[in-house]
């Protein structure tokens, strides 16, 4: 084994590492989901201010797992530190 | 037409606003600037979608039993997640794609949630480095 192997194979153990930043917002989305139908059940005319401030959370929430995903990827497909 | 489609589409006036302000400026700055804008308008397309996508996907949990809407909303969002992660891989392999206009454009929903939702008062960065006691 030389050290591109190595490089490789620590890479895909960093990338499945980094794939784990994903699941955080997933959670967080259906707890949010599930806070937002709790208080649309106990308001029903605040529908509307509760969707669209849950639209923007969520929006922005997601970020931190497309940045996971990103780094997860890079490391398996344009991996810098394999020499060109 | 109600105030959360009039909200999501001003969001998406923006993101296509700055899309073509980006592809512009590339013109002006590579020599080969068809993988960058290519990668740009992709990018800030799926970047759409998957708002638009989300939009719905509350729009419908809000209606839901808690526990229901928890499940649909964290499954979706691994739909969209998988999305995602499939236009990355796809820029990052083909050569007539930028991989990171690809990532700027998916960004660029958060950048002008944050740019004009967020961070848009101005009294608050006039007040920035004020101390209330100083009032």
């Amino acid at each position: 084994m030389d050290g591109t192997d190595l490089i490789k194979a620590c890479s895909a153990i960093g990338a499945g590492l980094a794939m784990i930043a994903g699941i955080g917002p997933g959670i967080g989305q259906g707890y949010a989901a599930g806070k937002g139908a709790e208080g649309v059940g106990r308001q029903p005319e605040a529908q509307g201010d509760i969707v669209r401030t849950m639209l923007l959370g969520a929006a922005v929430a997601e970020t931190t797992g497309i940045y996971g995903l990103i780094v997860a990827l890079i490391l398996l497909f344009a991996n810098p530190f394999l020499p060109r | 037409m109600t105030k959360t489609y009039e909200l999501e589409v001003k969001i998406i006036k923006w993101v296509l606003i700055i899309m073509c302000g980006l592809i512009a400026v590339t013109f002006f700055i590579f020599k080969n600037p068809k993988p960058w804008a290519l990668g740009y308008a992709f990018g800030s397309l799926i970047g759409i979608l998957n708002f638009i996508h989300l939009g719905k996907t509350i729009e419908r949990a809000v209606t839901m039993n808690p526990g229901r809407a928890q499940s649909y909303t964290s499954s979706r969002y691994m739909l969209r997640y998988l999305t995602t992660g499939v236009v990355i891989a796809i820029s990052l392999r083909a050569d007539h794609l930028n991989g990171m206009a690809v990532i700027i454009g998916l960004l660029l929903v958060k950048f002008v949630i944050f740019s004009t939702q967020v961070f848009n008062s101005k009294e608050y960065f006039k007040r920035i480095f004020k101390r209330r006691e100083d009032d």
